[in-house]
């Protein structure tokens, strides 16, 4: 884009690629312009990451169902083989960590959680300027915005902090749901304020156990967005060394694209399954009832 | 890259698709993986046990073997025995039989031989009588001639 419209200054560039469609309520009521962006509180949307996970997470339920046989316990095929070997790998995975307890929700979150956070991972694969650059076009073509650099558009869902820090919250609220309903509401506040110091200390025990607590969602959502946030940085910085006018710098981008887009894979598939086992993790601390 | 309501849309997107995949993607795929575990375990458990039963069969099939190779070798030893039983029987009895024909064979000898002895002897009487009626000229009775042969006889 930078290069079909030459005014733009790199770090316009790049502060274009880092902004969200927003659609908000403003004093006047409710818009998508970006000038308004300003004058939204709480009540906005980053309409772009919101559409592209919910667009992803559909996805996910639709492969998974398409893996559903005919009620065939044959050998399965295909993409049957698939969806098997993810729900195998989850169950594994689940069971090896809730050790003791038994809960039939841990299995189909863990599932949800590592294949929908790896479906929005692999969005920082595709090329940073194709969907931007439809989008712009789009948006232009259709008269929402009058020049196609005015339309903001933020492919990867999870290099916006709302969306890992929305996901850490169902996760932080499922723990606390059940270590009040497994340990009930006294054993979940013995276990805030009694330790690690004893009755007489409780304030500290307090202060410590809570950071314990809140430091769960809060790094389980920075996580996910700190490592997809850089890749997605790093391929953009990339990108634009494709915008100048040399060619050799132009090459050395393409190889450099090439590189951290393979060496990316790797992040994108552990980032998920990082965040797929913390999950379980923290739930199966949840269920833990033995003092320690 | 400010926190708004994206974030609480985010959590009900995930309490949705959660709930989705709890309801209908976890269940059908994991009963069928199941059902599928369970088939291979009945099925290795019933080649095990046609295993067993193999195996039971041969040890059945083994235990008849010996029996009957053991009966075999009692009945050839039972014919052995009354085959040798037989042939002893039969010398045996082939013996007593040479034995008896040989002593009644001797024993017709020796009745011939009386026989011929006492033949021989009533004619050496008769001859000795008539040589000695011819002799002394007499006639001598019937009585006292029949006496005289035996008397004769038994001098002999």
């Amino acid at each position: 884009m930078a290069s079909a419209s030459g005014e733009q200054t790199s770090a316009e560039y790049i502060q274009h690629h880092l902004t969200n469609l927003v659609c908000g309520k403003t004093p006047d009521g409710w818009t998508c312009d970006h000038n308004a962006v300003d004058q939204m509180g709480f009540l906005a949307f980053h309409v772009d990451s919101l559409g592209w996970s919910i667009f992803l997470g559909l996805v996910f339920v639709g492969l998974f169902r398409l893996g559903i046989p005919k009620l065939s316990t044959e050998a399965p095929s295909g993409i049957q083989n698939f969806v098997e070997m993810c729900i195998e790998f989850v169950n594994d995975n689940v069971q090896s960590i809730f050790t003791s307890a038994k809960n039939k929700l841990i299995g189909p979150m863990a599932l949800t959680v590592l294949v929908w956070v790896f479906l929005m991972n692999l969005m920082d694969l595709v090329p940073v300027d194709y969907l931007p650059t439809l989008a712009g076009q789009v948006a232009e073509a259709t008269g929402m915005v009058e020049n196609s650099k005015d339309a903001y558009f933020k492919v990867v869902p999870t290099t916006d902090p709302n969306i890992t820090l929305g996901m850490a919250l169902a996760v932080f609220v499922l723990i606390i749901f059940y270590s009040i309903k497994i340990k009930g509401l006294k054993g979940f506040l013995a276990e805030l304020t009694l330790h690690p110091f004893g009755k007489w200390m409780m304030p500290v025990n307090l202060v410590l156990e809570g950071v314990n607590l809140i430091a769960k969602p809060i790094s389980l959502g920075l996580r996910l967005f700190g490592n997809l946030y850089a890749g997605e940085m790093i391929f953009i910085l990339i990108a634009l060394m494709l915008t100048f006018s040399s060619i050799s710098i132009g090459l050395l981008g393409v190889g450099l694209h090439l590189i951290w887009a393979l060496f990316h894979i790797l992040i994108l598939a552990l980032q998920a399954f990082i965040f797929m086992v913390l999950t379980i993790v923290y739930l199966a601390m949840a269920h833990e009832t033995e003092d320690h | 890259m400010n926190i708004n309501a994206t974030l609480l849309g985010q959590t009900l997107a995930f309490v949705i698709f959660v709930a989705i995949c709890w309801k209908y993607v976890w269940p059908p795929i994991i009963a069928i993986m199941e059902e599928r575990e369970k088939r291979i375990a009945d099925g290795l458990e019933a080649a095990k046990k046609a295993d067993d039963s193999l195996e039971e069969a041969q040890l059945a099939f083994d235990q008849e073997m010996n029996k009957a190779k053991a009966e075999a070798a009692e009945i050839l030893e039972k014919a052995n025995s009354r085959a040798s039983q037989i042939v002893n029987d039969a010398t045996a009895k082939a013996e007593a039989e040479a034995e008896k024909i040989l002593s009644s064979a001797s024993k017709t000898i020796e009745n011939d031989v009386n026989k011929a002895k006492e033949e021989l002897r009533q004619k050496m009487s008769e001859l000795i009588i008539d040589t000695s009626e011819k002799i002394l000229g007499d006639e001598i009775s019937p009585e006292k001639h029949q006496e005289l042969l035996k008397k004769a006889a038994e001098e002999l």
